[in-house]
Order: structure tokens, then C-alpha cells, then sequence
């Protein structure tokens, strides 16, 4: 390759690093974090007043037309489903945005229910990691998700940290993420509370702005000293979420992951990302150079081109 | 006094216990129709008559609002004198739609309330009820209060006879 | 095809049918320049061929019943294991391995080490067909695989790191294809294509090395957005993208080796000279980086351990896990390979390959299917995800060794005396070093 001229070879090489250029995503990173919309809304969920009847858990099948379910929704024998050997409680799938679950801690006597649902995150790992942008933070704290972009490749299923969303596999032709989505387009943008919290007996779901449940949570453990674990988890727990819990006792006798960490699931990637333009900026002129170190020179007083000339006259060989 | 001041001041006596409890009668209601759930629950006829002979105090559900004062400690504070509101009703502040817009920018701007986190009215009924009931052997099912609709069935998926997963491994 | 060239039979390695004179056509060079009778006759006698007919049987009818009844039908539609076999071996191993083109691109044009020459164009078919399947697999994963060009023109999400992996999968894979036509351009006869491509092959190295140092990273990066999901000791908050790419290097390299132990015992008839006399020198410079790879990833896998400070993990039952996969797959091989450079033993070397391919591919398993939710239950592939896995590696090696037949990357390919004068015109001088063993490629023919 020694015989390449000097013009060649830069203009190839220009034309490769163009092509590698555009390929690479250049999105500059923001050091700061989001700390949900002003008016973002929010729901608090406590675990001292729910009573484990469901009806969250209907009235989300039926404002959101999901198919009948198996067993009734007044049915309670479904607290003792478990799956994958007994490791499982139930979890929300294609067919159901959110299910409650029965534990019976050990520092509690009397069972506590507890409401699995998309949380709705202030910087959803969800929203971060899809590459066809199918995700949504709406103003009103609502995380949607546009089923018509979706090509079905589950990454935001492997970085949620609650293992919410579910995969309807068993379309054939149009399998889509779902997930709950804080009834956005049937109430949240009308300004009404979603289905389950407006069926809610016990008002174990309050909702409001989620700055204002903030205040009323700390306030409730506050009036309700000992009733409470002084924790508001979703506070500050990855980047914060919108849907909060209030529990009695610690979080991880509840199902919760007590230590996920306060940082969002998008500053895991972030040094990732920072480096991308990095290699993108240093490995043209690296590899190039050691090119150009790597190639023998037998005559170091001759340019290239009087090389060449040598060699087309018939050279040593 | 003569034996005829006597009987008229005893009748006098008498009279008036028997006009201000015709009084109190007046707005201590026999029955309350509590109907905000029909879409789902029959509405329930409550029996107030039956539940003012348990003994207990007008306070035990009305907290302070009937002027007879409040033993909750943590109500006691402010609340130890207030006097008796126009309706003693759990409507006027326990409010059937608590999280309407309108609700929930009422008392964001009120920023003298104290009390930000008042529970609707479903809740109020259910934890002032069902709490005492539990105590005391009451109803505490569902459906012995109210009866649900044939709407309500369909609601629940009542006749939902799909296999339970008890015991199943999942895959 | 051994006996059938006992016989006489000599396969397609040029333009014109030496015994008529007359230029081969398309149907014969792809025949191989055997008659269509002797052709099945030699398939059908194949042993390996009727393995790969009971998997197809088998494979092929469950692929459409995937295509046709949805992903519910062959996996186990787990919510918790969103990402099973199809991507947890097709994408996260399949491709380490394919990083052959880059490496031995890099080498060869970059550091201009013109001695492993004999078997570039191997590695880069390697690397080709490695990502070519993957994205096959993928397209069997995917939900809606008609949607996989939205992230490039419909919807673009680019803060994703699979935005990225998409872009630079898609570029690599025209790099590659653009480096192995130089290939297929000898093979059909158009000079012009050959030569504009060996013009920008520079550039097109730069380009992958590049868009592979990235990508690779990025593969490792997807796991950053579980960091609780994987066990700390395949978890580096810090670095996984760094491990992800260094292992890729001698799973690039040991495939080449190990690729080209396959075709040295099952296609000895398709090789020529130079590929087989340069063979086993060329295996070992290749087992030489590997190990050196191979030990750099080791430093910085317990860097990566010492920096998290995980060593408490390694006295538990997933630590003996991971001792076994780094014992087997990593310092096995470096054993291996040591003592197979310093006493010539190629066929150690080779064992040392094969080895190493299996830690690669035990560790992308590890990171994406064992010691994911490793806090939840295991999850067991469906037997049918493992079926179609299997097949869709049987098309890969289908594929593989009929380019290999055919095209010229294990042999070269003899060009006409007035197309060599015109090509070598156009082509860059020799270079004048010492050790042009490859000198056939270059000198004009006489």
C-alpha cells in the first residue's frame, strides 16, 4: 500500500470517517436531571389503608378494554398465585396494567396489600433506552408509550428497575409493550383522576400534584406517629417517581427493592455515551497515524511521489 | 312550694326535655340514604337511630361538628371548643369527587388550611364505618352493606371461570 | 468433491474452463464447474449434509410457525426475561465473534502486516456473515422485525445506546460488505469494482475499527441500564463496555482460527498453496494476540472486581460460576496458547481457539440470560427458542461454505493475462519489504 498517494489516501480516509460520523448519535448531555414537570401529577399510595379488594385492579380492565380476566376481580384466592416455584408473586402483563399482592410480614398483623403499577418516573430508564423514541414524559407526569413506533425489541422491559412493562408475545402481528399509562388519554388529560384511584374505597390511592403529595405524605407520618415507616419511597429513589408509597413497615418486607439508588437508570450510560464522541474524534486520527508509522520507508529523503516514480520504472523486483 | 307549684314546674320540667329532644330529633335523621356508589353498589339505608342507641358519643363519627366537642388527641388541640357547623352532614367536607381539578387546585391555593389531606367521601363512610364495625362484629364484607348491581357483577367479572394458578409454575 | 477430484473434477478457480478454453457462465461457476448431476451426487453423499437436513426438517417448519403465531409460541413470553436465546446467543455472541473483519483489517492495512494476508479476506467473510446472522437472530427476536429500519428513517430515540447499536451495525455491515466484494468482484468479473474498492479500503478499515469499537462497547453498555439485574460480578458500573470490547478481540481472532481448522479439514480441496502453507505460521500470530487480549481482559476484569470491590462475591455459589467461566474460557487458553507459540504446536493452538470461543460465548450467556435477574427466579429457554437457535446457526454454516466453495477467500482466484495488466495498472505497487511471501497476488503473471 506504500505506492497510495498522499491526496488518496486522505480523501478515503475522509470518506470512511464521514460515513462513521453520521452513523454515531451526537446528542449533547445535559449535567443536570428533570425533576418532573411543575404541574406533574402524581398519586400516593398507602399501604396502611388498602384492603386488598381489587377493585383498582377492575376498574383499570375496564377503562383501558382489557380482556376478561380469568379469575374475578372479587376473587382473593389469586394472593396465593405464586409462579416460577413459589419465587413469584403476580405481576402486570398484557393483560392487566396492575395487580395487587397479599404479603404478611412478620412486624405487621394483619396482611398488606400492596399495588404494582407503572410508577411513572420523573427520567423513566424506559424512555431512556428506546431507540425509536416511543416514550413519553407528558406535562401532566403521565410515562406513555406510542404502540405505532414500537419494533418490539424489549429493551425497555430489561432496563425498567420495577420490571413493569409487559409484551403482549401472543399477538402475532402487532405485539406492543403495555403498561399502565395513568389513564392519559381518557382522563389525566382531562384533568380526572385515573380509574383506580377514583374506585378505591379506602382512598388508599390519593391523588394530587406531585409536589403537593410529597407535602401530604411526610404529613401523614408525621400526625400518624409509629403508624408509618418515616420513608416516602418514590421521593428521591431513581431520579424520583410519580406514583409514591407510604408503608408501615420497611419496604423490603413489601415487595420494594429497598436500595435502588437515587440516581436515574439514564445516568448509569451516561459516561458511556460521553465517550462515544470521543472515539469518534480520536480513533480516525490514531489509527491513521499508526498507519503511517507502520509503513517502512526505504529512502527518507524521497516524498511519495518520487517512490512511485521508481517503482513504475521497474523497481527491484 | 304548694303540691301544685310542684306537678306544674315538674310538668314545665318535663315539657322542655321533651321539646329539645323533639328538637334534637328534628335533625338527628332516623335513616341516610348513602347512594354515591349506585353505578356499581345498591344504595344503603342507614340506620342513624339504631347507631345514636349504641351510646356512643356524637363525636365518635362526627368528630366536632355537632358543637359536643372531640376526645381525639390529636384533634382535641384546636378543636377542644369549636361549635357545632350548619351541616352536620359528612358531605359538606368530605367531598364525594376529592380529586377533581377543581378540588385539587382548591386546596393547593389554600394555603391556611391545615387540612390538605381530607379523605373523599367514599373513604370517610368506609373507615368511620367498617373500623367500628370490625370492632364490634358488624358487617365488614362488601356486599353486607350494599348489594351490588348487575352492573357491578360485570364490573368484578363475577362469573369469570377461568383456572386459578395456585400451584402452576408459571411457564 | 474429494473423490469426485480424484476423479478428474477440478473446481472453479478462474474465468475460463481450462479444458474447453471457453469462460465459465454464471450457473457453472456456481456449480462449481461440476455438471448439476455431479454436484447433488457430491451433496448428497456429505454426512454433514444429512445432519443439517434433520435440522432443517425440524428448524424450518418451527422458524415460519415463530413468523406466523407470534414469539408466545416458542419462547416462554417472559416479561421478567424479556431477551432470550435469539439475542442472548445470535446477537451477543455471534457478534464478538464476528469481530475478525476489523482485527485482521486493522492489521493488515493499518499496521501493514501483509504476512497474515492468506487469511484476511477469511476473517473478513468471518465478520460478514457473523453480523449478517446476528441481524438475522434478531429479526427472529424482534416483535415486529418489518419495523427494524424505524430507528434509521421513522423515529429516531438517539440518546438510547441501541440507537447507537443500530447505526453502527447497519454502517459495519455495509463496511463489510464493501470489503468482502473485493471478493466477489474477482469471482464475477468486474475489475472496476475491485479497484474502487481497494482505493478506499483505508478509509474502510478506519471506518470499522471505529464503528466496531464502539458498537462492541455498546452491546456491553445495554447492560448498564439494568446495573441491579446483573450480578455485580458480570456488572461493571464502570467499565462494561471496555470489558465487552476488549473480549472481543480474541473471540475475532480465535474464530478466524478456528474458522480456518474447519475449512483446513472438511475443504482442503478449495484451498491453494499459499492459504495452506501460511496457515499454521499465520494461526499462531493470530494465537499471539489473542493472548495477549486474553490476559488484558483478565487485568481488567479484577480491576473491574477490585474496583466495585466484589471480592466477597467470589466465595458464593455465583463466584464459583464465574471462577469456572474465567478458569475455562480465559486462562486456559493464555496456558494453551503460551506454550503453543513458544513450541510451534499449532494444534494446540487451535484447541486454545476453540476454547476461548466457548468462554466468549459463556460470558455474553452469563451477562444476558445465567446472571441476569440473578436476584429472581433462573429462567430456562423454551426447548423451541433452542431448536430455531440451532437451525438458524445451521443456515450460517450453509451459507459460510458455499461462499467458501466458491468465492475467492481460501483460494486465489487466476485472472486472464490482459485483465491482470489492466488490474495491475491500477493496483498500488508492491511493497518492498523482505517478506513478501504473498508475492503471487501481486507479481504479474507470465
Amino acid at each position: 500500500m506504500s505506492g497510495v498517494s498522499r491526496r488518496r489516501f486522505l480523501a478515503a480516509s475522509l470518506a470512511g470517517c464521514a460515513a462513521t460520523t453520521l452513523a454515531g448519535p451526537k446528542k449533547a448531555l445535559a449535567a443536570g436531571s428533570f425533576k418532573g414537570y411543575p404541574d406533574g401529577m402524581g398519586v400516593l399510595v398507602d399501604m396502611t389503608r388498602c384492603i386488598g379488594c381489587r377493585s383498582c385492579e377492575a376498574a383499570c380492565n375496564k377503562e383501558q378494554n382489557l380482556p376478561a380476566p380469568d379469575r374475578p376481580f372479587d376473587d382473593k384466592s389469586v394472593f396465593d398465585e405464586t409462579f416460577h416455584g413459589g419465587k413469584q408473586k403476580r405481576r402486570p402483563d398484557e393483560n392487566a396494567y396492575t395487580v395487587v399482592n397479599r404479603y404478611n410480614p412478620d412486624d405487621s398483623d394483619r396482611p398488606l396489600y400492596r399495588k404494582v403499577q407503572c410508577n411513572h418516573c420523573n427520567e423513566p430508564a424506559c424512555l431512556s433506552s428506546c431507540f425509536v423514541n416511543a416514550y413519553t414524559k407528558t406535562k401532566e407526569g403521565a410515562v406513555v408509550y406510542n404502540s405505532k413506533v414500537c419494533v418490539g425489541c424489549r429493551n425497555c422491559m430489561v432496563a425498567c428497575p420495577f420490571n413493569i412493562p409487559g409484551y403482549s408475545y401472543s399477538s402475532a402481528f402487532d405485539p406492543v409493550v403495555k403498561k399502565c399509562i395513568f389513564c392519559h388519554e381518557t382522563r389525566l388529560k382531562n384533568g380526572l383522576p385515573p380509574a383506580c384511584v377514583d374506585v378505591c374505597p379506602q382512598e388508599a390511592l390519593t391523588f394530587g400534584k406531585r409536589k403537593d403529595l410529597i407535602k401530604i405524605g411526610h404529613q401523614r407520618i408525621q400526625t400518624h406517629p409509629g403508624l408509618y415507616l418515616d420513608h416516602l419511597y418514590g421521593e428521591k429513589e431513581l431520579g424520583g417517581t410519580s406514583w409514591m408509597y407510604l408503608s408501615p413497615v420497611a419496604f423490603d418486607e413489601v415487595g420494594f427493592d429497598p436500595n435502588p439508588g437515587n440516581e436515574p437508570i439514564i445516568n448509569n450510560v451516561k459516561d458511556f455515551l460521553g465517550t462515544v464522541p470521543m472515539v469518534l474524534a480520536i480513533w480516525p486520527a490514531m489509527f491513521t497515524g499508526f498507519h503511517l508509522l507502520a509503513k517502512k520507508k526505504e529512502h527518507d529523503e524521497h516524498n511519495h511521489d518520487v517512490e512511485k516514480q521508481h517503482d513504475e520504472e521497474g523497481g527491484d523486483q | 312550694m304548694s303540691a301544685k307549684q310542684i306537678l306544674i314546674t315538674l310538668m314545665m320540667v318535663l315539657a322542655f326535655f321533651a321539646a329539645s329532644s323533639l328538637v334534637l330529633a328534628a335533625k338527628m335523621p332516623e335513616q341516610v340514604s348513602l347512594d354515591s356508589m349506585v353505578a356499581l353498589f345498591d344504595g344503603v339505608e342507614f340506620d342513624h337511630a339504631m347507631h345514636t342507641d349504641l351510646g356512643e358519643d356524637c363525636s365518635a363519627c362526627h368528630h366536632h361538628t355537632t358543637g359536643t366537642g372531640t376526645i381525639d388527641e390529636r384533634c382535641v388541640r384546636c378543636h377542644a371548643d369549636s361549635n357545632e357547623v350548619a351541616s352536620v352532614g359528612c358531605r359538606e367536607c368530605h367531598l364525594a369527587n376529592p380529586f377533581s381539578a377543581e378540588n385539587i387546585n382548591r386546596e393547593a391555593l389554600d394555603r391556611y388550611q391545615f387540612h390538605i389531606d381530607t379523605p373523599g367521601l367514599k373513604a370517610a363512610y368506609h373507615w368511620n364505618c367498617v373500623g367500628c364495625h370490625e370492632e364490634m362484629d358488624g358487617p365488614t364484607d362488601c356486599q353486607d352493606c350494599h348489594a351490588r348491581t348487575p352492573d357491578g357483577d360485570d364490573f368484578y367479572h363475577h362469573d369469570a371461570k377461568g383456572l386459578s394458578a395456585v400451584g402452576k409454575s408459571g411457564h | 468433491m474429494k473423490s469426485l477430484i480424484g476423479w478428474g473434477a477440478k473446481p472453479v478457480d478462474s474465468h475460463v474452463n481450462e479444458k474447453t478454453d471457453q469462460q465459465w457462465s454464471l450457473f457453472r461457476k456456481l456449480m462449481l464447474g461440476l455438471t448439476p448431476g455431479q454436484y447433488l451426487g457430491q451433496a448428497l453423499r456429505n454426512p454433514f449434509n444429512w445432519i443439517l437436513g434433520i435440522i432443517f426438517a425440524i428448524g424450518l417448519p418451527l422458524i415460519a410457525y415463530r413468523f406466523i403465531f407470534g414469539l408466545s409460541v416458542v419462547t416462554h413470553s417472559s416479561n421478567d426475561y424479556p431477551w432470550g436465546l435469539f439475542l442472548g446467543f445470535g446477537l451477543f455472541a455471534m457478534v464478538p465473534l464476528s469481530a475478525s473483519g476489523f482485527m485482521l483489517g486493522t492489521a493488515v492495512e493499518i499496521f501493514g502486516r501483509h504476512d497474515f494476508e492468506p487469511i484476511e479476506r477469511l476473517a473478513l467473510l468471518n465478520g460478514l456473515l457473523g453480523y449478517l446472522f446476528a441481524v438475522i437472530y434478531l429479526m427472529v427476536d424482534l416483535g415486529q422485525p418489518w419495523r427494524l429500519p424505524y430507528p434509521m428513517v421513522v423515529s429516531f430515540g438517539p440518546a438510547a445506546v441501541l440507537f447507537l447499536v443500530a447505526w453502527h451495525v447497519a454502517t459495519y455491515l455495509s463496511v463489510q460488505v464493501a470489503e468482502v466484494s473485493v471478493s466477489f468482484f474477482e469471482w464475477i468479473g468486474w475489475l472496476g469494482g475491485k479497484r474502487f474498492i481497494r482505493r478506499i479500503a483505508i478509509g474502510l478499515t478506519v471506518a470499522g475499527i471505529i464503528l466496531s469499537t464502539l458498537h462492541q462497547g455498546a452491546l456491553g453498555a445495554l447492560f448498564n441500564y439494568a446495573p441491579g439485574k446483573v450480578h455485580p460480578l458480570w456488572y461493571s458500573a464502570s467499565f462494561q463496555w471496555i470489558h465487552f470490547f476488549c473480549s472481543s478481540i480474541p473471540a475475532g481472532l480465535c474464530m478466524v482460527i478456528a474458522v480456518s481448522t474447519v475449512v483446513k479439514k472438511t475443504m482442503a480441496w478449495r484451498c491453494d498453496d499459499n492459504f495452506k502453507d501460511n496457515l499454521d505460521r499465520c494461526t499462531l500470530g493470530l494465537a499471539k494476540g489473542a493472548s495477549l487480549a486474553l490476559i488484558t481482559y483478565l487485568a481488567i476484569k479484577m480491576i473491574g472486581i477490585a474496583h466495585d470491590n466484589e471480592w466477597g462475591y467470589l466465595a458464593t455459589g455465583w463466584g464459583a460460576w464465574f471462577l469456572f467461566e474465567m478458569a475455562v474460557g480465559v486462562i486456559l487458553p493464555i496456558i494453551l496458547f503460551a506454550y503453543a507459540v513458544r513450541h510451534q504446536a499449532v494444534n494446540l493452538a487451535r484447541v486454545g481457539a476453540f476454547v476461548t470461543i466457548f468462554g466468549i460465548v459463556l460470558n455474553r450467556l452469563n451477562t444476558a440470560l445465567i446472571a441476569f435477574n440473578w436476584q429472581l427466579y433462573q429462567e430456562v429457554p423454551h426447548i423451541f427458542e433452542v431448536i430455531i437457535a440451532v437451525t438458524i446457526f445451521a443456515i450460517y454454516v450453509v451459507v459460510y461454505r458455499f461462499i467458501l466453495y466458491r468465492l475467492p477467500i481460501i483460494f486465489s482466484w487466476k485472472e486472464q493475462p490482459q485483465e491482470a495488466l489492466a488490474a495491475e495498472a491500477a493496483r498500488p505497487a508492491p511493497i518492498k519489504t523482505s517478506t513478501a511471501p504473498i508475492g503471487a497476488m501481486y507479481r504479474k503473471i507470465d
